[in-house]
């Protein structure tokens, strides 16, 4: 028969069993519990090392989100200082404990960079949601040092293209030194310019060299002053007057330079006059209504409009071409070059005014320069033409094509 | 060391640039900052340069009485009381803001708005439908400039069975043969500005030190 | 004469009076041609509204009198919305003749909508330099830009103290009779990572496709047609939608002439080809 005391461990048993079953009946439908949102503090990549990127959860918060407090404090790496505590908001804790507020921002934001940093120092961040019953403390992250990179990631396909066209064009010149023959298409335009400077000598009117808009650091004005320098040594070999107007002052004394150079070394110095390389004024249609007038009372013979122009180019052609003026224009201003075709009797293209010096005087280190821009061009033709393929036969693939020109 | 002064001093300052692109260390960015600031001093200074020349130029056409010289009163009278007037009135009232509004800008706007007639002529005289691809300019042209006024949504037909506008035919050419070409330009035109500024920082192209050898 | 040669040699002074007279008269009588509004501007305007009030547009104005005709009603427009929206505007110009128009347009949508200089609105004025300044607003605008146009410290004035590079900077717009735009969108844009919308003359506007197809331009305003579109947007109609029946019209004459160029030119090929003297422009 059993015992009062062998019924009690069954007993005890079952209320074991039913106390523990309880509890993880408890444990088991009770909802889990949320984990609070974090702040993640990161230094931001590609920068110069001044500043983080701050991203953060939004609050789990029934209330509507007016928006995000930013706060920042210097710390030692790896700490988060805690904000004070006992006090009415979370804002005034942390204004407490010597925190800074750096930013407020809208209520669907939840990353921030902030930058101006010193990359010496480390930084720990917290954030204040701003609600309609009122603050949601979320945070502190512990504190980051903006970090110093070697290179930017971001953009180590434009040096790499860097590196093999300049590569490319050092090969070339070292070619072109040797002496190899290097082929440069006729270009119409240049291949005029004699027959242009011969015409003004023949009708014993004078030329007139306009070298563009742009100031002296813009690379069409450099080509300009190129092909400058080579009209002028025919001019000064044809003993033709040649006037340069200006809209830049140092362009104009640029221009003066090579001018004078290109005199001498024609063995014709007495023939150079400064006074017909001169400043006009800086004023855009002031300069078009000067050379305008230029054209119709010196009625030069030939008019050569190579640079940058902008909208005065149809004023400056029209006009040459109601004064019977052979015309010669070049300009990479894709916008003035219809304004030019149909009103000058030769164009150079975009490019083909970059090649204009080089052509006229074949030395060979620009003859390499010019053939190197040509191998570069066909790199990326070829690009263009796999990343066609690509996109029509494997669309994943020419994403990761385009990527690697991004 | 004339030469080759500035020669070293480009290829300095054009490596530093360059490297500062790749290389985001804030040293670099000191540097860089300190180059943009002494750009903008610099190019402050042409200003007199170009103020001085001007001067000159006019001065000596009235010295030596040269053709129009008349003229050259106008042009150093209007200099001399533009800039007088923003030195003692300044430039938010008084006679500049005046001058401004009713000398320079109907100035410039008259100059610009020649351009309407300069395209009318040069299209009436050019746009000639003289071979395949003169034509294709001229249809273009017309269509573009019918297609961008308020008239081109009017202007419509069907083609192969498709109802379509002026402005639909417009927007394909600005958007498909027009870029096209467009970035074609684009491309050979960076190539050859790139091109252009390795040469100057290696040394290779020196014409802006006025050499033409 | 013959005929072909006649219709072949017409004076260019007819041509310019036609052209001066299809472009006053509709100016005088409005003939009130509707605007259709195009996608590139809808994009423009979409750009804007989408901002916050409150956020920060820097407007550019990079062009000066020559150009006012046809831009002035874009930068106008500009104003008009981003006051409307409560927007706050940090303005510069490219061009020296840039400074009188942008005072003028910032100091007028100033009065009417009740804006505080400093606070609502911030005139930086001219630089000679613009590439430089591009890239240095990049770096600091404070230290671009130390004083505003009038000489008042940067760094006093409210607006500036929370605008340090384009980071805080929600959009660029840029009003321009030249390639600026672009300049705006590779180095702002593609360096600094700024969004960038442009208004640019017809012309201009054409060499802005490229970039709106890729993206590096979210949207622009292509000539006084532009303007009036985007006026169209925001109802306000202004000078945009004025010009639109001058330049219909004399878009529509210069066709013509076009046409009839042509006819007197096969007329003349027709003529030489039955044995007729060559005609003179053929």
């Amino acid at each position: 028969m059993a015992t009062r005391a062998d019924l009690k461990t069954p007993v005890f048993a079952a209320a074991w069993l039913l106390l523990c079953a309880s509890v993880c009946a408890v444990l088991c439908v009770s909802p889990a519990r949320a984990l609070p949102p974090q702040v993640k503090v990161s230094d931001t990549s590609n920068d110069w090392g001044t500043s983080l990127t701050v991203s953060w959860d939004k609050a789990p918060t029934s209330d509507s989100l007016l928006g995000f407090d930013v706060w920042r404090i210097e710390a030692a790496e790896g700490r988060a200082p805690a904000p004070g505590s006992d006090l009415p908001s979370a804002s005034a804790a942390l204004e407490r404990a010597g925190w800074q507020k750096v930013a407020a921002v809208g209520g669907d934001d939840t990353v921030f960079v902030d930058s101006g940093l010193d990359h010496a120092k480390a930084y720990a961040y917290s954030i204040i949601a701003t609600t309609a019953s009122g603050e949601v403390a979320i945070g502190p992250a512990a504190a980051v040092r903006p970090s110093i990179q070697v290179l930017s990631r971001n953009r180590i396909n434009v040096l790499v293209a860097v590196i093999l066209f300049i590569a490319v064009i050092l090969g070339l010149v070292a070619r072109a030194r040797t002496g190899a023959k290097l082929f440069i298409r006729k270009i119409a335009g240049l291949e005029a310019v004699e027959e242009a400077v011969g015409r003004a000598t023949e009708m014993g009117r004078p030329i007139l060299y306009v070298p563009g808009l742009d100031p002296m650091d813009e690379v069409a004005t450099v080509a300009a002053i190129d092909i400058l320098g080579q009209v002028a040594r025919k001019a000064a070999e044809y003993e033709t007057r040649l006037m340069v107007p200006n809209r830049d002052p140092i362009v104009m004394a640029v221009a003066q330079q090579v001018v004078r150079e290109s005199f001498s070394a024609a063995g014709r110095p007495h023939l150079y006059r400064e006074g017909d390389i001169f400043y006009v004024t800086y004023s855009q249609f002031g300069f078009a209504a000067a050379v305008a007038g230029l054209m119709i009372r010196e009625r030069p013979a030939t008019n050569f409009f190579i640079g940058h122009f902008y909208a005065e180019s149809l004023v400056l052609a029209e006009t040459g071409n109601a004064t019977g003026a052979i015309q010669i224009a070049g300009t990479d201003s894709d916008a003035q070059l219809p304004f030019f075709i149909t009103s000058c009797d030769y164009t150079l293209i975009g490019e083909e005014l970059y090649a204009g010096a080089v052509y006229l005087s074949r030395q060979p280190l620009l003859l390499g320069a010019l053939k190197g821009q040509d191998y570069a061009k066909l790199v990326l033709m070829a690009a263009m033409m796999v990343g066609i393929v690509l996109s029509a036969v494997n669309p994943e693939m020419a994403a990761v094509f385009r990527g690697w020109f991004k | 060391m004339k030469r080759q002064g500035p020669i070293i001093l480009a290829f300095i300052v054009g490596m530093l640039m360059m490297i500062q692109f790749f290389t985001p260390w804030p040293r670099l960015q000191d540097v860089y900052n300190l180059f943009l600031d002494w750009k903008q001093v610099v190019l402050g200074f042409t200003y007199i340069l170009g103020t001085w020349s001007l001067v000159r130029y006019h001065a000596k056409k009235i010295e030596r009485r040269q053709e129009n010289y008349p003229y050259s009163y106008v042009a150093l009278a209007g200099l001399v009381v533009t800039v007088g007037a923003a030195a003692i009135w300044k430039t938010a009232s008084g006679p500049y803001p005046w001058l401004f509004d009713y000398v320079q800008v109907p100035m410039q706007s008259t100059m610009f708005s020649l351009l309407a007639f300069f395209v009318a002529s040069a299209s009436y005289r050019a746009f000639r439908a003289r071979t395949v691809n003169a034509t294709l300019l001229l249809v273009a042209g017309c269509l573009v400039m019918l297609g961008r006024v308020s008239i081109g949504p009017y202007i419509s037909g069907t083609l192969f069975g498709h109802e379509i506008s002026l402005v639909q035919i417009s927007d394909w050419v600005l958007n498909v043969p027009n870029l096209a070409a467009k970035r074609g330009i684009m491309i050979g035109v960076g190539l050859g500005m790139t091109a252009t500024a390795i040469k100057i920082v290696l040394g290779i192209e020196q014409t802006y030190l006025g050499k033409t050898d | 004469m013959a005929f072909h040669d006649r219709l072949m040699s017409i004076d260019r002074r007819i041509i310019f009076l036609a052209v001066g007279l299809a472009v006053a008269l509709p100016l005088i009588w409005p003939l009130g041609f509707p605007v259709e509004v195009s996608k590139e501007t809808r994009d423009f305007y979409r750009e804007i509204e989408a901002l916050k009030p409150g956020d920060v547009i820097l407007l550019s104005f990079d062009y000066e009198g020559d150009v006012m005709a046809e831009v002035d009603p874009m930068a106008v427009a500009v104003m008009n919305h981003a006051f409307t929206k409560g927007l706050k505007v940090v303005s510069l110009t490219t061009y020296a003749g840039g400074t009188g128009i942008a005072e003028r347009i910032l100091g007028q949508a100033g009065r009417i909508y009740g804006k505080t200089y400093g606070e609502d609105y911030v005139f930086l004025g001219y630089n000679p330099d613009w590439s430089g300044t591009i890239l240095r607003l990049g770096e600091s605008f404070k230290a671009t830009y130390p004083t505003d146009q009038q000489g008042r410290s940067t760094s006093g004035l409210p607006l500036m103290q929370r605008v340090e590079t384009y980071r805080d900077i929600g959009l660029i717009v840029s009003i321009s009779g030249s390639a600026l735009p672009e300049y705006w969108a590779i180095w702002a844009g593609g360096r600094y990572g700024a969004k960038v919308i442009s208004g640019s003359t017809a012309i201009q506007a054409v060499l802005i496709y490229p970039y709106y197809q890729a993206r590096q331009i979210l949207g622009f305003l292509g000539g006084l047609k532009g303007a009036a579109e985007y006026e169209t947007l925001i109802a306000k109609p202004g000078m945009g939608a004025r010009g639109m029946d001058a330049q219909s019209i004399a878009h529509g004459l210069i066709v013509l002439f076009i046409i009839v160029g042509n006819l007197g030119y096969f007329l003349a090929r027709r003529a030489l080809r039955h044995g007729g003297t060559k005609a003179a422009g053929a």
